[in-house]
């Protein structure tokens, strides 16, 4: 096992500042000059071969006491993983120059994927990166004024409640049609051909699954660029991340990528666990792997739906065979927190409740019809030579390319990388279950198909695994200071009161401290980024959601194809722009 | 005149018919799909939501009529009526029952027995073509651009392997007798052989294919795809321009499973449907109508099963494999023909 810390000390003896090790995972603080260099030797380098570039962000130390600030306002983050040996974590730390208006050296030119990660670092914190191809705001609309993520940015809309009467000037207005319907054409990106068919895609369009709009230059039908516009879901987690307790942010997180809300809640559990150094008991950890492969067949089955819908027309059947199945996912997830789609059904340190008595028993009447369910739909789209025609060869994406650009999950299994972090980097017991990493070498749509139906079918087994073996015990874990104290206790004891009280009303105080924490959810590596200043707010509250990275390979992707695959690579893609946008 | 007052009179039942089996073939469509997508389809209007079509025409009717300021006016407001009355018209020549003889007076169930029908409908067909083409061409909008592009090329291309398997149809028409015919009441008139019959049928899937692809229908509904296209032509229309077009496909559809039953399966042609007897035409008209509704539940089984096609796919599949297909069964059948001569 080679040593990261150690090995960059003696390759870069001066641009190394600090290094630590917390949580296990070691953090490195270097000199912005040397980050290129360090970026590529880190990359390059056989035994450390840091070719993932899961996460970059940037933490704005200015109401922060703790800890070297180095001399800078503004520090970069940046997660790396290596592939080869089993998405080894390494966390690089870059104190920018520039004051106020921070500057970086852009990495794109490392990691291909951090184009629109520093887009986004621009966008939220106003960090200049020198040498990005392409600088400009991608969340927020060009004409916002200021950067929404820096901690002398006011919060905004603080007023009074109640304090509105009739004579205020906002209801001057009110039923009274004030705007001008006012068309304004958009500019047409500069490096498109006017030549060419440009057609606007979205943010209102069927196939783009939610608010995505697409600049598509055409030449007949043949595509010739793409330029994505995110943005449009944008709510600001990340800033409500920072103003809420640690428990209260785990609502927020199934509004991220709400087709699968318990993988979300799940990631964001584990990094505050991480930060707080606990770990759920054995059966909370059970019903959470339970919950998140649940959760994983139903945010495929709506993959598949949608997909098939796109690729094959509102007719076709199988979009509602697949929402059937759903359907009876959704229903166990109600038995268990009484919510369908943004159920918060985890909390810090276990699970909100026991399972009910009701629950095994249709789970496994579920598990059994499920396997079936999955023949079916093989046999309506595997052996039909429409969809295969439809999606071999299309949106082919190399196993190189997804590496570089930091595609995760099943669209990265679809290029031949087998690299799935239940594996490599197991969390909630994942390494007591038996199960398998599909993965198909061809790198195209029906790869990536084939992923996802065989993930579904190995969800089934860990699944059976879990129920069969789930151990008896407590749901979460038993620390006043964590989790709530037990019902009954509250009536015996003062001392469960004060904790009952205490926890609600000021929260969980992780100690000072940072920790990165991913999972393999659906669509790829969820992650969560936190940094604790010892208060019941996190500080940094840092988002990494898979379909972002996902989402950027687009153009790679659907060059030289047809429109009408533009719609079956979206699809492929499995995007959910809540997931993108945050 | 005798002859004028029936023909109006004809047409106008017709018509009604058309339009009325328009409006139930969308909910006969809706109630399939349901049951093959697990659902239940309409059901609140009217008992087993029979009344949905009547709601469906009076909600199209009573749209407000939006005319986009982009727009080809006259063009964008004449192409959906171009798009429905080669629909409507083409069904003139289809032999819906068998003559009625009162006294001297024979009441004949089509409009128009002309000894041109097959080439009237192909004619006709082809004119349906332009209400999708000058529609999407007036609208100025890239995506109904495109899909008027698509249009064009896929009823070009569809219409070549339908065209060469009429005449091997019409080829048939020749066993036995002294001349062949291209009336369709005289095809539906004429005795086939046991073998002719099996002969025929090979042929059907293909023709079916083709029938798909004239009426815009799933899998080949590429002009419209609403995926990637939205609804392509039809984007800028809406109420009852829209209606129209929705008319235009689905009257085609009868139009085109009436002739795929006259062609195919016999037209009125069943037990009981005796020319000559008082309950004949109704009895013909009965499995006539049943032959045809049998033929749509085809259309709405595919559309129910079958990914769509890519635009660059179809036309691969028209040339490289229905086309060369269609001639080999024409080069086949002239054989036959020829061998059956006397």
């Amino acid at each position: 096992m080679i040593d990261p810390i150690a090995t960059l000390r003696e390759a870069f003896p001066d641009a190394v500042l600090d290094s630590t090790v917390y949580r296990d995972t070691p953090i490195v603080t270097i000199k912005a000059d040397a980050l290129l260099e360090v970026g590529r030797f880190l990359r390059d380098e056989p035994g450390l071969s840091y070719n993932l570039l899961s996460d970059l962000t940037v933490v704005d130390r200015l109401k922060l006491n703790h800890g070297q600030d180095f001399g800078s306002r503004f520090h970069g983050i940046y997660q790396l993983r290596s592939i080869e040996r089993n998405g080894d974590l390494l966390q690089l730390k870059v104190p920018l120059p520039g004051g106020d208006d921070p500057v970086a050296p852009s990495v794109t030119g490392i990691w291909p994927t951090a184009t629109w990660h520093e887009r986004e670092a621009y966008d939220l914190f106003g960090v200049r990166y020198e040498g990005h191809p392409d600088l400009r705001r991608i969340l927020l609309p060009p004409d916002w004024q200021g950067h929404p993520l820096r901690k002398d940015m006011p919060l905004g809309g603080e007023r009074v409640p109640f304090s509105v009467t009739w004579d205020d000037e906002e209801f001057a207005f009110l039923g009274k049609q004030i705007m001008k319907a006012e068309q304004r054409p958009e500019p047409v990106p500069g490096r498109m051909d006017p030549k060419h068919m440009i057609v606007n895609m979205g943010p209102q369009h069927p196939a783009t699954h939610g608010v995505l709009r697409l600049i598509v230059e055409l030449d007949g039908e043949r595509v010739v660029g793409i330029e994505p516009d995110i943005g449009y879901l944008h709510s600001g987690f990340e800033k409500q991340g920072e103003n809420v307790r640690y428990k209260d942010f785990v609502y927020y997180t199934d509004r991220m990528d709400y087709v699968s809300a318990m993988q979300n809640n799940l990631a964001y559990c584990l990094a505050v666990e991480k930060l707080l150094g606990i770990e759920a008991p054995p059966r909370a950890q059970g019903i959470r792997v339970i919950m998140a492969e649940l959760q994983r067949i139903a945010s495929h089955l709506v993959w598949l739906a949608t997909h098939a819908l796109d690729v094959g027309g509102t007719g076709l059947s199988l979009l509602m065979y697949a929402f059937r199945e759903r359907e009876e996912i959704l229903d166990l997830f109600e038995m268990v927190c009484g919510a369908r789609l943004t159920t918060s059904y985890m909390r810090i340190g276990g699970v909100d409740q026991d399972l009910p008595p009701a629950f095994a028993p249709r789970l496994r009447e579920l598990l059994a019809i499920l396997p079936e369910r999955f023949d079916e739909y093989e046999r309506m789209l595997s052996r039909s030579p429409i969809w295969r025609h439809r999606l071999i060869g299309i949106g082919k994406l190399s196993k190189e390319d997804a590496i570089a650009y930091g595609v995760t999950g099943p669209m990265l299994r679809g290029s031949g990388v087998k690299y799935d972090l239940r594996k490599a980097q197991p969390y909630c017991g994942y390494d007591q279950y038996d199960f398998e990493i599909p993965c198909y070498p061809e790198g195209d749509s029906y790869a990536r198909y084939l992923v996802r139906m065989g993930e579904m079918r190995q969800s089934v087994r860990i699944i059976q695994q879990a129920l069969d073996n789930l151990p008896e015990g407590d749901h979460i874990i038993d620390d006043p200071k964590i989790a709530p104290p037990k019902r009954q206790l509250l009536d015996q004891s003062m001392e469960a009161l004060i904790h009952h009280f205490k926890l609600f009303t000021e929260g969980i105080r992780p100690p000072v401290g940072e920790a990165y924490h991913g999972i393999e959810a659906s669509k790829g590596e969820m992650g969560i980024y936190l940094v604790s200043d010892g208060g019941p707010h996190p500080y940094r509250c840092r988002v990494r959601t898979p379909s972002f990275s996902n989402l950027q390979v687009i153009e790679l992707m659907s060059k030289g194809h047809l429109f009408s695959d533009i719609v079956t690579i979206i699809g492929t893609i499995d995007i959910v722009l809540g997931d993108v946008d945050r | 005149m005798i002859i004028v007052i029936t023909s109006v009179i004809k047409s106008l039942v017709l018509i009604l018919l058309l339009l009325t089996g328009f409006a139930y073939l969308t909910y006969y469509e809706r109630k399939l799909l349901s049951r093959f997508q697990v659902r239940i389809g309409p059901n609140r209007a009217g008992p087993r939501g029979l009344l949905q079509p009547v709601a469906d025409a009076v909600k199209a009717i009573f749209k407000e009529e939006v005319v986009p300021d982009h727009v080809d006016k006259v063009v964008y407001l004449l192409a959906p009526a171009l798009s429905l009355i080669p629909a409507l018209v083409a069904f003139a020549v289809v032999p819906l029952a068998p003559d009625l003889t009162i006294g001297n007076f024979t009441l004949r169930f089509h409009i128009a027995d002309v000894n041109i029908a097959l080439l009237y409908i192909l004619a006709i067909t082809s004119v349906g073509t332009y209400g999708i083409i000058l529609g999407g061409w007036s609208s100025n909008n890239n995506y109904s651009l495109l899909g008027a592009l698509r249009t064009a090329s896929q009823m070009i291309s569809y219409e070549l392997p339908m065209g060469i398997i009429l005449v091997a149809i019409i080829l048939t028409t020749n066993i036995g007798r002294e001349t062949g015919t291209l009336s369709l009441v005289e095809i539906v008139n004429q005795d086939r052989p046991w073998w002719l019959w099996l002969w025929l049928w090979l042929a059907f899937p293909m023709f079916f294919i083709t029938m798909l692809a004239e009426s815009n229908r799933s899998p080949f509904d590429l002009p419209e795809t609403e995926n990637e296209l939205i609804a392509g032509f039809q984007i800028e229309y809406g109420g009852i321009k829209f209606a129209l077009y929705f008319m235009a496909e689905y009257i085609s559809m009868i139009t085109g499973s009436a002739i795929m039953a006259t062609l195919f399966f016999g037209g009125w042609h069943g037990p009981f449907a005796t020319p000559g007897t008082w309950y004949g035409p109704i009895v013909g008209f009965g499995w006539l109508v049943l032959k045809i509704i049998v033929l749509l539940f085809l259309y709405i089984w595919v559309r129910a099963s079958m990914p769509r096609i890519r635009y660059d796919q179809l036309l691969q599949f028209c040339w490289k494999i229905l086309t060369p297909l269609s001639i080999a069964y024409l080069i086949l059948t002239a054989i036959i023909v020829a061998l059956a001569a006397p």
